[in-house]
C-alpha cells in the first residue's frame, strides 16, 4: 500500500517502577464496591441492602446479547447502593459490601472432579457464569467469542500489554504460570481448536522463563515473542503477526480467537474450582507513587486503599499538576476524584505528574499519519469534524480509528488528535444513523 | 480526597519526554538552512573581499541581510503581538507567544530568496507582508495559507520590481567588474530566448556562466541562497536523515523538473542531459525543493499529498518558466499549489484510506487527470520557444 508503513512506536515503557516488588496480595479490603455497570451495560441488583452475602454469590446480572453477571468479591453485609468513581470515568451506581472477614465461600465454589470430560458447551457455560470478561482493558463478555460457528483452529493468549507502565499481566503470569498454561488449555477445548499461541514481549525473557518448563507437557502450546512496539498488543497486531493473515472486524473469521492472559489464568480456576471472575491484578504506579506495586485484589477494592499501601503519593504532590490515570497512559481516562474502585477493566492507576507548557499549533507535518496502525489520516478526520463534515467523514473511515493514542502520541505541536479523531467517531457514528 | 486535573489520553506525549517538538524541528531547519547562509556569505562576502573588491566590514554585509531577515520578522511579529494581545502587553507575554510562532525562518528564507543590496527598506516591507500578512493575519503559525516568505518576495517581486530588477543588476562586488554575465541571471539569459526562434545552445545558456560544475557549485549570478545546489544538498541530507522534511518531497519535484525539461529539450532537438541539468541548478528550482516545497503548513499533510504536490509543483514550475512571462516559474508555481494544497490533502486523505474502493479510482482519476492534462500542455505549449516544435506546432493549427 502507498507509503503505508506504519509498524508501531517504541515507548519508553517505565516499567521497571512497578517490578521491583513481586505481586501483592491484598484479598481483604474493608468494604468492596461493585459497580452495576458492565461496558454500556446496566446490571440489575440481586441483592437487598442488609443481606449477607458469600464471595462468588452473584450480586448482580444483565440478559439479552452481552448478558453478564457480577458477584460478590469478599463476604459481609450489603451496606447501600452508592455512586462510586468507575475506570469509565463516569461515576456509577455500585452494591457496597462491608467485609465480615470471615472468608465464606458460595455453595458453588468448590473442585471440580471431571474437568477432563467437561464439554465444549460446558466450558462455555462455565466462561458465562463465571462473569468472565476479556481483562485486558475492553471487558467483553469472553463467552460470546467462543459461542462462534467459524470453525476455531488457533487460540492466542494476549501476553504482551504493551501499554507503558502496565506491569499487572506480567506480574499475574509470573505468580500463576501454572494457571495460565492450564487455563488456555481449557480455552483450546473450550473453542475446539488444535493449538494455542502465547504472545508476550520479547525482552520479558522471564515469561519465557517460567512457562517453558511447561510446553514439554503441554505440547499444543507455543510461545511466540513479539517485538516491543506499540501497539503490539492489539488484537490484530498479534494475529497478522502470528498467522501471517488478516480479518476485517473479528479474529473469529480467520479462525483465531484472542484472548487476555489474565483471563486465562482466571478461566483455570473458574473450571477447576468454579471460582467467577472476582478479582483481578491492578497496578498502581507511576511517579506520583511512593512505591509502584501490583496488587492481586477483589474487585470493587477502592485504590485509595491501595494507594495507601504503596506509602501514598509523593511529598509535595501537587494534584492539579498531576493526571490520576485509570487504565494505561495511552487509551486510559483521567479521572478528577481519586475515589475510584477497582473494577474487571481496570488494569492500573497512574500519578503522572505534567508539567504546563505552551504549544504551537498543528504545523501539518503529518506524523500523526506516519504512525496510524490502522493506516487512517487523522488530520483531515480532525478537519472533517470540525467542519462536522459527516460524509467526508465516513470516506476518510473515521470508524477504523481504535484510539490507540499513537497519532497524539507522537505529535511534536501536542495536538489533541486523538481525542478529535474519537470525537469524529462518535459524529460519524451518530450522523450515519 | 485530592482533586485531579483533567487531561486527554494519551498522557505521555514524545513532545514532552524526549523533547522531538515543534521547536526542535524549527532548530533542525534552521541549522538546514545554515550551509546555505554560510555559502551565500563564502559567495557574497569573503569570496569577494578576497579578490580584493570590497572591504572587511562590507564582508559581512550578506551576513547581516540574512540575520536582518530574521530579526525583522521576528520584531514585526512581536509588535502585532503587543497590538492584539492586550490581555499580555509586557515582555514576558510577547516572549510567550514569540516562542511557539517560530517567526524567524520566515525572515531568513526571505531574505536568501532576495538578491544582495535589496535596500533593506524593501526587505522591511517584504518582510511585513511575509509574516503579518502572510502568516499573522491567517491566523498565526499553523494556519497560515501561503508560505510566508514567497508571499513576501512575490509581492515586493511585483510592486517594487523595478528597484529589485535594477539591483538585480548587481549581485555582488566580484559580479560588477565580470563583464562576461552582462548582469543577466541565467534564467534571464533563458528568457531572453522567448520567442525568438531559436533553439537553446549550452553555448548560450550555460557558457557565459562557466560550467555546469560551476551551476552546481553556486557560483553564478542569483539570489543570495538560491544558487547554491552543493550546500541545499548538505541541507537536504540534513533535513531528511533528522526527519525534519520527507526525503521524497524534493526528489519527486526535482525529478518532474528535470524529466520534462528533457523531453522539451528534446522536442527542440537536442537531447543533451546539460539541459534539464541547467534546467534544475537555476531559479531557485533546488532551494524552492528543499526548505519550500516542504513547508510543512503551507503544503499537504500525509504523505500521499505530497507526493501529489510535488508533482503538481513541478509540472506548473516547467509550465510557467517556458510559458508564462517571467523567467521565475517556481515561486508563481509554489504559491498556486499553496492554494491547492488543501483540496490536494483531502483527496489523497481519501485515497490513501479508501485506495481501490469507491470513491478512490475517481479521485485518483481526478488528480491524475488534471495532472497529465497539464503535462500535455505544458510540452504542447512550451513549444512557441523552440524552432523545431514551432513546425510541428503551426501543422497542427493548420489541420
Amino acid at each position: 500500500m502507498i507509503f503505508h508503513k506504519a509498524k508501531g512506536v517504541q515507548i519508553d515503557g517505565r516499567k521497571e517502577l512497578c517490578k521491583k516488588h513481586p505481586l501483592i496480595d491484598y484479598l481483604n479490603p474493608d468494604t468492596v464496591y461493585i459497580p452495576l455497570v458492565q461496558r454500556h451495560l446496566k446490571l440489575e441488583p440481586v441483592v437487598d441492602v442488609g443481606d449477607i452475602v458469600k464471595i462468588g454469590q452473584v450480586v448482580a446480572e444483565v440478559g439479552g446479547f452481552g448478558a453478564i453477571t457480577s458477584h460478590a468479591s469478599i463476604s459481609g453485609e450489603v451496606k447501600s447502593f452508592k455512586k462510586v468513581w468507575h475506570s469509565s470515568g463516569k461515576m456509577v451506581e455500585a452494591i457496597e459490601i462491608k467485609n465480615d472477614f470471615k472468608n465464606q465461600l458460595d455453595e458453588r465454589i468448590k473442585a471440580v472432579k471431571n474437568v477432563k470430560e467437561l464439554t465444549r458447551e460446558e466450558l462455555v457455560e462455565i466462561m458465562k457464569n463465571a462473569g468472565l470478561t476479556g481483562l485486558g482493558g475492553a471487558g467483553f463478555p469472553s463467552y460470546i467469542k467462543y459461542q462462534t460457528k467459524e470453525n476455531i483452529h488457533t487460540v492466542i493468549i494476549n501476553a504482551v500489554e504493551c501499554e507503558p507502565y502496565l506491569t499487572c499481566d506480567y506480574q499475574f503470569i509470573i505468580r500463576f504460570a501454572k494457571k495460565l498454561i492450564k487455563g488456555a488449555t481449557y480455552m483450546k477445548r473450550a473453542a475446539e481448536a488444535s493449538k494455542v499461541v502465547i504472545a508476550y514481549k520479547a525482552y520479558n525473557t522471564k515469561v519465557e522463563e517460567v512457562l517453558k518448563p511447561y510446553l514439554d507437557k503441554y505440547p499444543d502450546i507455543e510461545l511466540y515473542p513479539i517485538k516491543d512496539i506499540y501497539p503490539a498488543g492489539w488484537e490484530k497486531y498479534i494475529v497478522e503477526q502470528i498467522t501471517k493473515k488478516t480479518y476485517k472486524s473479528l479474529p473469529a473469521e480467520i479462525g483465531v480467537i484472542v484472548n487476555n492472559s489474565a483471563t486465562a489464568i482466571i478461566y483455570s480456576d473458574a473450571v477447576e474450582r468454579n471460582i467467577p471472575l472476582i478479582s483481578r491484578p491492578v497496578s498502581i504506579t507511576g511517579e506520583g507513587i511512593k512505591e509502584p506495586k501490583t496488587f492481586f485484589v477483589p474487585l470493587g477494592t477502592k485504590v485509595s486503599d491501595l494507594i495507601e499501601q504503596c506509602g501514598g503519593y509523593i511529598d509535595g504532590l501537587e494534584p492539579m499538576k498531576a493526571n490520576y490515570i485509570a487504565g494505561g497512559p495511552m487509551t486510559g481516562r483521567a479521572i478528577f476524584i481519586d475515589d475510584l474502585v477497582v473494577n474487571d477493566t481496570l488494569g492500573a492507576v497512574i500519578i503522572k505528574l505534567f508539567e504546563e507548557k505552551d504549544y504551537p499549533e498543528c504545523l501539518g507535518c503529518g506524523k500523526c499519519a506516519d504512525v496510524c496502525p490502522v493506516y487512517i489520516t487523522p488530520t483531515e478526520i480532525k478537519k472533517a469534524y470540525e467542519r462536522k463534515d459527516v460524509n467526508l467523514l465516513g470516506l476518510l473511515d473515521a470508524n477504523k480509528c481504535m484510539e490507540c493514542g499513537l497519532c497524539s502520541y507522537i505529535c511534536p505541536s501536542h495536538v489533541e488528535i486523538t481525542d478529535a479523531v474519537k470525537k469524529g467517531k462518535e459524529l460519524l457514528r451518530k450522523g450515519a444513523k | 480526597m485530592a482533586r485531579f486535573a483533567g487531561g486527554k489520553a494519551p498522557f505521555i506525549r514524545i513532545a514532552n519526554e524526549k523533547g522531538e517538538n515543534t521547536k526542535r524541528i524549527m532548530r533542525d531547519f534552521l541549522i538546514g538552512l545554515l550551509p546555505v547562509i554560510l555559502f551565500s556569505w563564502y559567495k557574497n562576502g569573503i569570496s569577494v573581499y578576497l579578490d580584493g573588491n570590497i572591504s572587511v566590514l562590507e564582508m559581512f554585509y550578506p551576513l547581516f541581510f540574512i540575520i536582518m531577515g530574521g530579526l525583522l520578522a521576528y520584531i514585526m511579529e512581536g509588535i502585532f503581538f503587543y497590538i492584539t494581545d492586550k490581555d499580555n502587553r509586557n515582555l514576558k507575554g510577547i516572549m510567550r507567544r514569540l516562542n511557539t510562532s517560530y517567526a524567524v525562518i520566515p525572515g531568513v528564507i526571505l531574505a536568501l530568496l532576495l538578491p544582495l543590496y535589496t535596500p533593506i527598506w524593501i526587505l522591511m516591507f517584504a518582510a511585513f507582508i511575509a509574516t503579518i500578512v502572510g502568516k499573522m493575519l491567517f491566523g498565526g503559525f499553523g494556519n497560515n495559507v501561503f508560505n510566508p516568505a514567497l508571499l513576501g518576495y512575490a509581492v515586493v517581486g511585483f510592486t517594487f520590481s523595478g528597484i529589485v530588477t535594477d539591483i538585480n543588476v548587481i549581485f555582488n562586488g566580484s559580479e560588477i567588474v565580470m563583464d562576461s554575465y552582462a548582469g543577466a541571471t541565467p534564467l534571464g539569459t533563458l528568457a531572453s530566448f522567448r520567442g525568438t526562434g531559436d533553439a537553446f545552445s549550452y553555448q548560450a545558456l550555460v557558457e557565459p556562466y562557466g560550467n555546469l560544475w560551476d551551476f552546481f557549485l553556486g557560483t553564478i549570478p542569483g539570489a543570495l541562497g538560491e544558487t547554491s545546489a552543493f550546500a541545499i544538498l548538505i541541507g537536504f541530507i540534513w533535513l531528511a536523515f533528522r526527519k525534519v522534511i520527507k526525503w521524497f518531497t524534493p526528489i519527486i519535484y526535482i525529478a518532474t523538473v528535470f524529466g520534462l525539461s528533457w523531453l522539451i529539450g528534446i522536442m527542440a532537438g537536442d537531447s543533451g542531459v546539460w539541459f534539464p541539468t541547467y534546467s534544475i541548478l537555476t531559479g531557485g528550482v533546488m532551494f524552492a525543493a528543499v526548505y519550500m516545497a516542504t513547508e510543512p503548513v503551507s503544503t499537504p499533510t500525509n504523505p500521499l499529498g505530497k507526493i501529489f504536490f510535488a508533482l503538481f509543483l513541478g509540472v506548473l514550475t516547467v509550465l510557467f518558466r517556458f510559458v508564462g512571462s517571467l523567467p521565475e516559474g517556481v515561486g508563481t508555481s509554489l504559491i498556486v499549489m499553496n492554494i491547492f494544497a488543501i483540496p490536494i490533502d483531502t483527496y489523497s486523505g481519501v485515497i490513501r484510506t479508501k485506495l481501490f474502493k469507491k470513491p478512490g479510482p475517481l479521485y485518483i482519476s481526478i488528480l491524475v487527470g488534471v495532472l497529465i492534462i497539464l503535462v500535455i500542455y505544458t510540452l504542447v505549449a512550451s513549444g512557441n520557444m523552440y524552432t523545431a516544435i514551432t513546425s510541428l506546432f503551426n501543422l497542427g493549427q493548420v489541420i
